[in-house]
C-alpha cells in the first residue's frame, strides 16, 4: 500500500461520490466488466483496486457543489485545462467557480500515460463530456429511489437533481453519494452523447489571467526554503562518445558561494547559491575530452545508407513489382530531411526535495509523463517510486521533448548528493545539445507507378531513421509496399510536434506533384481522382476555394501548392500555400496560407484556432528554416541565433476551416496535424513559383540560390 | 567578485539588493525580489522572455547587469502592469485574442508591445511586426498576438474618439 494512494483518498477526502472512468473501447465478452464492483472510496485497498483497473480519470463531488476532476495529463500550452473546464461545466451543468481540474500530480491523479500525439482532446476530453452524460443518468436514477419520486418527474441540474420545474425537493450529487465510487467504463469512440449535444461557447483560456500578468508558474517560478542551483557542463561531442579524460576543478571552486562541484556521470556538476554563480563556475571548470574516432565530416545520406537495416515492413499489399512492371509511367525519386529539435521556450527545468532523511523525494517538475519523470527519479536516486512525489507544472512548451526528460532524476540525484533542495535548469545550449532531442534526418526512396490516365497503381517507399507514419490510408492504391529501416546513429529519433508523419508526409507529397508534372496533370486534380476518401476531396476544394486556386493570375515567380495528410487515421488535413520566390536573395515570401481540416467536433474554438496556427507556423519552420547542423557527432547549432524558429516576420496570413465529415460526431484532436501538409504544400509552392524542385528539407535562401544561379 | 548593495526602483517600489555586480537583472527579478513574470529562455537577449521596461524601453533583462542599472531608472516587469483583478487594456487583448498557447513567452510579448506603444499609439502592422520580430513563441501564437495588439489599438482609438 503505497503513501501516495493515501494522498489520494485524502484529495477526495470529503466526496460524497466518486466516478472513475476506462476511457478505452467497450469490453469484448472475453474482457471482464468491472464496472459493478462495490468499491469504498475510503478504502486505500479499493482505490489501489480501481486504479490496477486501468480507470484513470476520476470526478469527485464535494459538499458545497464543488467538484475536483483528476488526470494524469499535463498542460502543455495546448489547452488542456481550458477544454476539460469546457467539457465538464457544460456536461455538468455547473459553473466555472465550481470546478477544479487537478492535473499531473502523482499523488493525486491516477497515471494515465504520456500527453503526446494530440490524444487528450481525442480520448480524455470527450470522455469527459460522455461520462457527464453518464453521470446525469446515474444521479436521477439515486434521487429516484432516494427521493421515491419516478425517474420521468426528475431532472437533473446544476450538480444535482430535483422535480421538474421545481427546485424544492432537491439533492446535490454530494447528498446521493453513498460513500462509493462508481466505476463506467466510457469508450471515447461513441460518437453521440444521448441527446445532450456539446455546444461550443466560447470559453476563454482558463490560464489566461494568470499567463498575461506573469502570475502562472512553472517550474523555474517556484522556490523553497534553502534551495540551490545547478548545471552541468556539456559535453561537447555525443554524450555516449565521448570520456571526460581530465577536469580541473579548483577555479571553480573559487567562485563565490559554490556548494559543489564534482564529477558525476561522467561530467562536471556545479551546485551554487545562484544561477549566474553556477554559470561562472562551469566557465571556470578546465575539462578535457576525449576526441571520438569517427570521422569529423560525415555524408548523412551515405552513412544512412550504408548502415541501413529492415526493421519494420509498414504496409505490404498486392504485388509491388508487377504493379510498376504494368504502369505506364514510372516516377522514383528520393528526399532527405534535416535533423530538427524542439526548442521549448522553458528549458528542461527541475526543482527536487529531499525528505525523511533522504528516503523521500517531491520533485517539481516540467515533463509531458509526471509518472514516466516518477520513473526516472527513482532510478537516479534509488529511492522506490512510491516515495516519490512528482508535481508536473504548467509547461513552458514540451513539443515531444518533455516525454522522458533526464532534468527530473538529475535534479533529484543533485539534492541527493548536497542534502539540499536543488533546482536544475538548463542553459539553451544544454538543451539543444540534450540526447534525444534530436528529430532524425531521414532519406526516403520513393518509386510510384502510374497509368497514363492519372491512377495511381503502384508505389514502393523505402524510408530509413523514420517511424513511416503517414504513408497509409491517403491514396487508393493498388500494390503497396513500405520498408522502414534503421541505421544507428548517436542523434536518435526524438519525438517533435508532428512526429514522422513530418518527414514522410513532406517526401510523398512532393513526389505526388511530380508525377502530375510528369503526365501533365493539374496537382489538385491528380489528388482529387486519387485520394482514398471523399472526405479528402471536400478539404482539396475548400482549400482551392480559400486560396483562389483557379482564379489566380500566373505571375513571374509565384505559385500555390498544396499537400494533404491522414495523421492517425482519424484527422484529415488539407493546406495550400501560395509563395512567392525572391530570385535575386532566393528567400521565399509567404503570401498566404489555406487549411481545411476534418477533426470532428472542435471543443473550444479559441484554443483550437490558436493550436492549428502554431502547428502551420511549425510547418513553416520545418520547411524553410529549421536546422540542426553537425559537424560529425557535433552538434553544431546550439542556440537559438543560429537555429531559427519561425518568428513575427515569417507569418503570412493564414486561413483555416473546420470540417466534420470524415468520422462525424465527436472531437479528434489536432494539435499536430497541420504541421505535416504544410511542409508539402510550401515546397510544392515553390516548385510551381519557379520550377525547380527541392529535394531536401529545409528549402533555404542559400539552397534556391544555388538552383537559380548555380552558385 | 564581492557583493555590493544595490537600490532599484521597481513596479514603483524601493527594493535593496546584496548581489555581485555582474548579476543579471533578470535573477534579481526573479530570486531576490520574487518577481518572476519575467522568463529565463535564453540567457544571451536572444528570445525576449525576460523582457522588461527600464524608463519606458523594453531591454532583455538576462543582459543587464544589476551595476549597470542607474539609481533612479524606472523598472517594469509583468507584474507592474496590471493584476488578475486589474488587468491592463493590453492584458486584457492578450486573453480575449487567446494570444498564448503555453503563455511562457507572453510577459515578454506583453512588456515588448507596451513599449511600442507607448513611443508609437497607432503603429501599422508592419511596424508591429518588426518592434515585435525578437520575441520569439515557440507554439506559434504570433497572429493571436498581433490581433491582440491591433484590436487593443483599435479599441483605444474608439474610446479617446468618443
Amino acid at each position: 500500500m503505497s503513501v501516495s494512494r493515501r494522498q489520494f483518498l485524502k484529495a477526495m477526502g470529503g466526496a460524497g461520490l466518486v466516478y472513475a472512468f476506462r476511457f478505452a473501447p467497450a469490453a469484448s465478452s472475453q474482457e471482464k466488466n468491472y464496472d459493478t464492483l462495490p468499491l469504498d472510496i475510503g478504502d486505500v485497498e479499493c482505490v489501489e483496486t480501481i486504479l490496477d483497473l486501468d480507470y484513470t480519470e476520476w470526478i469527485a463531488f464535494g459538499p458545497d457543489g464543488k467538484v475536483t476532476v483528476f488526470t494524469g495529463r499535463t498542460e502543455l500550452g495546448q489547452g488542456l485545462k481550458t477544454v476539460i473546464t469546457a467539457v465538464v461545466t457544460q456536461g455538468l451543468d455547473i459553473l466555472q467557480g465550481k470546478l477544479t481540474v487537478v492535473q499531473g500530480d502523482t499523488e493525486l491523479c491516477p497515471d494515465d500515460g504520456p500527453t503526446t500525439g494530440s490524444s487528450a482532446t481525442k480520448y480524455v476530453c470527450w470522455g469527459f463530456w460522455l461520462a457527464c452524460t453518464r453521470i446525469r443518468e446515474d444521479l436521477i436514477t439515486r434521487a429516484s429511489r432516494s427521493l421515491g419520486i419516478p425517474l420521468r418527474d426528475l431532472e437533473y441540474s446544476d450538480g444535482g437533481v430535483g422535480l421538474k420545474g421545481d427546485r424544492s425537493q432537491r439533492k446535490s450529487a454530494y447528498e446521493l453519494g453513498d460513500g462509493k465510487a462508481v466505476l463506467m467504463r466510457i469508450d471515447p469512440n461513441t460518437s453521440r452523447a444521448n441527446d445532450m449535444p456539446y455546444v461550443d461557447l466560447g470559453i476563454l483560456n482558463v490560464n489566461g489571467r494568470k499567463i498575461v500578468t506573469g502570475k502562472l508558474k512553472y517550474v523555474g517560478d517556484l522556490s523553497v526554503p534553502g534551495m540551490l542551483y545547478a548545471g552541468w557542463l556539456t559535453q561537447p561531442y555525443h554524450p555516449d562518445l565521448t570520456r571526460l579524460r581530465t577536469a580541473e576543478l579548483s577555479a571553480a571552486w573559487a567562485v563565490p558561494d559554490v556548494k559543489m562541484v564534482e564529477v558525476v556521470r561522467g561530467t562536471v556538476a556545479v551546485v551554487a547559491e545562484r544561477y549566474n554563480q553556477v554559470l561562472k563556475a562551469l566557465d571556470a571548470v578546465k575539462a578535457e575530452w576525449s576526441v571520438p574516432e569517427r570521422p569529423e565530416h560525415l555524408d548523412l545520406e551515405e552513412e544512412s545508407r550504408a548502415r541501413a537495416r529492415l526493421y519494420e515492413v509498414k504496409e505490404q499489399e498486392g504485388n509491388v513489382e508487377a504493379g510498376l512492371a504494368s504502369s505506364d509511367l514510372v516516377v522514383s525519386e528520393t528526399y532527405t530531411t534535416q535533423y530538427t529539435t524542439q526548442a521549448p521556450m522553458e528549458t528542461d527545468t527541475a526543482l527536487a526535495r529531499m525528505e525523511n532523511g533522504g528516503t523521500r523525494a517531491t520533485v517539481w517538475v516540467s515533463s509531458q509523463h509526471p509518472f514516466m519523470a516518477r520513473t526516472i527519479i527513482s532510478r537516479y536516486t534509488h529511492i522506490p517510486d512510491s516515495n516519490i512525489h512528482v508535481i508536473a507544472m504548467p509547461l513552458g512548451g514540451g513539443f515531444g521533448g518533455k516525454t522522458s526528460n533526464p532534468v527530473t532524476g538529475e535534479a533529484a540525484m543533485l539534492a541527493r548528493i548536497t542534502r539540499m533542495p536543488v533546482k536544475l535548469v538548463y542553459s539553451r545550449k544544454d538543451q539543444f545539445k540534450l540526447r534525444g532531442r534530436v528529430k532524425a534526418a531521414c532519406v526516403i526512396d520513393l518509386k510510384t507507378g502510374v497509368s497514363v490516365n492519372g491512377r495511381i497503381i503502384a508505389r514502393k517507399i523505402d524510408i530509413i531513421h523514420d517511424m513511416g507514419f503517414g504513408t497509409t490510408n491517403t491514396y487508393t492504391i493498388p500494390h503497396v509496399s513500405t520498408k522502414l529501416y534503421h541505421a544507428e546513429w548517436p542523434f536518435g529519433r526524438a519525438v517533435s510536434r508532428g512526429t514522422s508523419f513530418v518527414q514522410t508526409c513532406f517526401a510523398v507529397e512532393s513526389h505526388v506533384d511530380m508525377i502530375a508534372a510528369a503526365l501533365g496533370i493539374d496537382p489538385l486534380e491528380f489528388r482529387r481522382n486519387n485520394v482514398q476518401f471523399q472526405a479528402f476531396i471536400t478539404l482539396l476544394d475548400a482549400c482551392a476555394e480559400m486560396i483562389g486556386y483557379h482564379n489566380a493570375l500566373p505571375s513571374p515567380n509565384t505559385g500555390i501548392g498544396m499537400a494533404i495528410v491522414n495523421h492517425g487515421g482519424s484527422q484529415l488535413g488539407a493546406v495550400a500555400a501560395e509563395v512567392e520566390v525572391i530570385r535575386s536573395t532566393g528567400k521565399v515570401n509567404l503570401k498566404r496560407i489555406c487549411g481545411a481540416f476534418d477533426i470532428g467536433t472542435v471543443i473550444n474554438r479559441n484554443t483550437t484556432t490558436v493550436g492549428i496556427r502554431g502547428a502551420i507556423t511549425w510547418g513553416i519552420g520545418y520547411a524553410l528554416h529549421e536546422e540542426i547542423k553537425l559537424d560529425g557527432h557535433k552538434i553544431e547549432t546550439v542556440d537559438l541565433m543560429d537555429y531559427h524558429i519561425p518568428r513575427f516576420s515569417d507569418m503570412p496570413p493564414v486561413e483555416i476551416a473546420f470540417f466534420d465529415n470524415y468520422q462525424p460526431g465527436s472531437p479528434r484532436g489536432c494539435g499536430e496535424m497541420p504541421v505535416i501538409p504544410t511542409i508539402g504544400a510550401i515546397a510544392n509552392a515553390v516548385y510551381r513559383a519557379i520550377g525547380v524542385r527541392f529535394y531536401s528539407t529545409p528549402i533555404t535562401p542559400q539552397k534556391i540560390k544555388k538552383a537559380l544561379q548555380g552558385f | 567578485m564581492a557583493k555590493q548593495t544595490f537600490k532599484l526602483d521597481v513596479n514603483g517600489r524601493n527594493y535593496t539588493v546584496q548581489v555581485e555586480p555582474d548579476e543579471p537583472l533578470l535573477w534579481v527579478l526573479r530570486d531576490d525580489l520574487k518577481l518572476t513574470g519575467s522568463k529565463f529562455g535564453c540567457g544571451v537577449g536572444v528570445c525576449g522572455a525576460c523582457s522588461v521596461l527600464i524608463d519606458g524601453v523594453a531591454r532583455r533583462s538576462c543582459c543587464v547587469h544589476v551595476a549597470n542599472v542607474t539609481q533612479g531608472q524606472e523598472i517594469i516587469t509583468i507584474e507592474g502592469l496590471g493584476t488578475l483583478d486589474n488587468l491592463s487594456p493590453l492584458q486584457q487583448a492578450f486573453v480575449a485574442h487567446t494570444a498564448f498557447c503555453c503563455g511562457f513567452c507572453t510577459p515578454g510579448m506583453i512588456i515588448t508591445a507596451t513599449a511600442l506603444l507607448a513611443r508609437n499609439p497607432s503603429p501599422s502592422k508592419e511596424e508591429i511586426v518588426e518592434a515585435m520580430d525578437h520575441n520569439l513563441c515557440r507554439c506559434g501564437s504570433y497572429i493571436n498576438i498581433i490581433e491582440a495588439i491591433e484590436s487593443f489599438i483599435k479599441e483605444r482609438a474608439g474610446g479617446s474618439a468618443e
